[in-house]
């Protein structure tokens, strides 16, 4: 590795530290409720393949993310939210 | 007994007519206040798209009940979704031990007042950190 390769990288790790700090909206807001039945709002913690978004990603705290993902899956099971994106209705 | 706090959501058919849905809807109401239980929401929503096909279909009705009931009606409700062909797909969940149909009524009062969807600002920030 070159020194500039170096200084480049130290850069990078430097920017990640300075990283604004994500707060958790269900922790902000405790009108919020986390309800499989919204998919709205489960949408936004869905990525467009239908995945569970990471907290890393969202910033949720690890006590919202954990309700978070059971609703999803309570939601994906009654059809609300898409297991994949290749199954979506296409019509 | 004691009543607990359960909610149940099931999936009909599409090609169902509104008679028979009720009735059925009636069916499962008539097996909770048997049993000494209350029910607090019925709901039923509109025909709604799924999101993938349940059994070839790719519509149905959505019913929601809220209800307080002693533990062992649930197995009855179960059996009765399971025995019906015309229900796609059914979830119950317990919310609590405790069931108080005054307070869930001014829950839902209370959520419906205010809105509940996020800040659009937050929905950015969120599909920006995605890309990058």
């Amino acid at each position: 590795m070159t020194q500039q390769d170096y200084k480049a990288n130290t850069a990078v790790r430097k920017r990640r530290v300075y990283m604004r700090k994500k707060i958790c909206r269900f922790c902000a807001d405790k009108k919020l409720h986390i309800d499989y039945k919204d998919v709205r709002t489960l949408r936004y913690f869905v990525s467009e393949r239908g995945k569970i978004l990471s907290a890393r990603i969202t910033g949720v705290c690890a006590r919202h993310q954990r309700s978070l993902t059971t609703a999803i899956k309570y939601a994906r099971h009654m059809a609300l939210l898409p297991f994949t994106s290749s199954h979506v209705l296409s019509d | 007994m004691q009543l607990k706090h359960y909610e149940t959501l099931y999936l009909m058919h599409s090609g169902m007519s509104e008679d028979d849905r009720s009735a059925f809807g009636g069916k499962l109401q008539g097996i909770i206040t048997q049993s000494g239980g209350q029910v607090v929401v019925c709901d039923s929503w509109p025909l709604q798209r799924l999101a993938y096909k349940v059994r070839r279909q790719t519509q149905g009705y959505y019913v929601l009940l809220e209800y307080g009931a002693p533990a062992n009606v649930i197995s009855d409700i179960t059996r009765e979704l399971r025995l019906n062909d015309q229900v796609l797909k059914f979830l119950t969940i317990k919310h609590g031990d405790k069931f108080d149909a005054e307070a869930i009524l001014n829950a839902k009062q209370s959520v419906s007042a205010e809105s509940v969807s996020l800040p659009e600002a937050a929905l950015e920030t969120i599909s920006s950190e995605e890309e990058g």
